[in-house]
């Protein structure tokens, strides 16, 4: 799936793990020491319980969720994107209201609708560097 | 705090200057916010050493690699101010959404605390050559790390999953939203100083447009111009003794997001429940409820946000803006309809932030709007951006 040229994502104190984790096809979410709820992004204070020393621990996120919302990008403002490519707005199943935004592997052919389930998946974009995605849970 | 502003219709708009609306104008960005500065301020019945504030929202709201350069691409209020060589004594930006209700509650604030007389709110808005929105990044730092590597990024698509949310919950038909895009062009076509004057569209030509972020085609979303309005603010009493009749300023509200999300994510439900308390807010604080607004004016840079606005003001229940527009609901030419885009709006004018929507309030309550003038009418609100990011503006022909 790879595509060259894409805006790479740049780690930083608040990232790392995440995209550690990533590259090795893990999903994992910052999830706060003081009151252990997952936050994405992690930022300075915890948005649950308010805490300004959040010591957020990255623990690994069971990758089913539901799709709450779609898109499908026909003319892409960023470079590297090969388009028509649909992203997905995902509500989590690991927490009520945790969201994660990423394209959906299946194309912009695949049906789509409120509550469609979908698990997260990996897009390999440059050596050492994957990129959470999703893709749609077969309908059984 | 709660209950009726202590500055409800203490303070009042007195003047205005709208420039040319056009794709790309002929001076610079600085020189025609001091042309139409000009203009507002004679406009009012003043002269420029009588404006002792100034007051804006200076965003570029352009998610590209364009250079903010102030005086070319935007206009600070200090800029102004010194170009027109008035050392002023209340210069202020607003910060953040809903600019252009932020900017008048700063202007209404100043006056009412007597940090200036007569100020000026003016929003100047730039189109760069070039593509608005491309954006050639290599490398996603910050907060864009978490979705630009996804691919995405951009107001198109932060619009688009909010309008597939509101189109899927509630079975709106894209025939709908022909009658928004249709109304506001219709509007527009009428405006002298509009970039669409005397070109409206027709549904069928709405509908036969390639989509560019499902469900967002180009026609839902406004066009980038150059621009630049300009509205004097003085006190109820020093407006008496000026040349025009006085539009009061009964309230304003604005509101932020409660949820935290990923950049530039507006879940529906996010943009409804702040939007609703933001009303809440609004009619509360200007002792106004939502059925003697005879002149609502929603905000509709991207279309899917007029059926937002009209829903989270009360215009119409949740989830029923579609079926009102389909029904004619907001057609300005007809008797008992909401005339919501009376003004043009942004997908009418240009993309004028907000300033389509506050300058229709000023016209038909100050009785200036000439053809276009609508009788009896005597309370507008103008909104600005999203309903849980922005804000509204309650307007009065009567300090009541």
């Amino acid at each position: 799936v790879s595509q060259p040229g894409r805006p790479l994502p740049v780690p930083d104190d608040r990232s790392r793990e995440f995209w550690a984790a990533a590259a090795a096809h893990s999903l994992v979410l910052a999830c706060c020491a003081r009151c252990a709820t997952f936050s994405h992004p992690p930022g300075a204070v915890c948005p649950h319980c308010g805490s300004i020393d959040p010591a957020f621990e990255f623990l690994p996120v069971d990758g089913s969720g539901s799709v709450r919302s779609w898109t499908v990008i026909r003319q892409s403002f960023l470079a590297g994107f090969d388009t028509p490519f649909v992203l997905v707005d995902v509500e989590l199943s690991a927490q009520p209201d945790l969201r994660l935004i990423g394209r959906l592997v299946d194309g912009p052919d695949a049906p789509l609708h409120l509550g469609a389930p979908v698990r997260v998946t990996f897009e390999d974009v440059a050596p050492g560097v994957s990129v959470p995605a999703f893709v749609l849970e077969p309908v059984s | 705090m709660s209950g009726r502003m202590p500055s409800s219709n203490r303070v009042a708009v007195v003047g205005f200057a709208q420039s040319q609306v056009e794709r790309h104008a002929a001076s610079t960005l600085g020189a025609l916010a001091v042309t139409t500065a000009r203009r507002a301020i004679a406009d009012a019945g003043l002269g420029p050493k009588d404006v002792d504030g100034f007051v804006t929202a200076s965003l570029f709201p352009s998610a590209g690699a364009h250079a903010a350069v102030d005086g070319v691409s935007l206009v600070s209020a200090n800029w102004l101010a010194a170009h027109l060589g008035l050392n002023p004594a209340y210069a202020a930006g607003f910060q953040g959404f809903g600019q252009l209700p932020g900017a008048v509650s700063l202007a209404v604030n100043a006056v009412v605390s007597g940090a200036a007389d007569y100020v000026l709110v003016h929003r100047a808005l730039h189109n760069p050559k070039g593509a608005y929105h491309a954006n050639p990044m290599t490398e996603a730092r910050g907060e864009q790390q978490w979705t630009v590597p996804q691919g995405y990024f951009g107001p198109l698509a932060m619009m688009a999953l909010t309008y597939t949310e509101y189109l899927e919950r509630y079975g709106a038909a894209r025939e709908a939203m022909a009658a928004v895009v249709v109304e506001a062009r219709k509007n527009g076509s009428r405006i002298p100083w509009s970039y669409w004057h005397t070109r409206p569209i027709s549904a069928d030509e709405y509908l036969s447009q390639p989509m560019v972020t499902d469900p967002i085609c180009r026609l839902d979303c406004d066009l980038p111009v150059d621009g630049v309005a300009c509205f004097v603010f003085t006190s109820a009493e020093r407006a008496r003794d000026l040349p025009h009749r006085p539009v009061f300023v009964a309230g304003y509200a604005a509101g932020a997001p409660i949820r935290h999300r990923l950049p530039l994510h507006w879940p529906l439900d996010d943009v409804m429940d702040v939007g609703m308390q933001t009303a809440r807010r609004l009619w509360d604080r200007s002792g106004i409820g939502p059925a003697e607004v005879d002149l609502p004016q929603v905000y509709d840079g991207f279309s899917p946000f007029v059926y937002l606005w009209m829903e989270s003001l009360s215009l119409c229940p949740v989830g029923e803006a579609h079926r009102v527009v389909l029904e004619g609901g907001i057609d300005s030419d007809r008797r008992g309809a909401l005339p919501v885009l009376s003004g043009g709006g942004a997908l009418g004018n240009g993309r004028m932030h907000g300033v389509p929507q506050m300058l229709e309030c000023y016209l038909q309550l100050s009785g200036r709007a000439g053809e276009r003038q609508r009788p009896g009418v005597s309370v507008g609100v103008a909104c600005h951006s999203s309903p849980h990011y922005g804000g509204a503006v309650v307007y009065s022909a009567e300090p009541f």
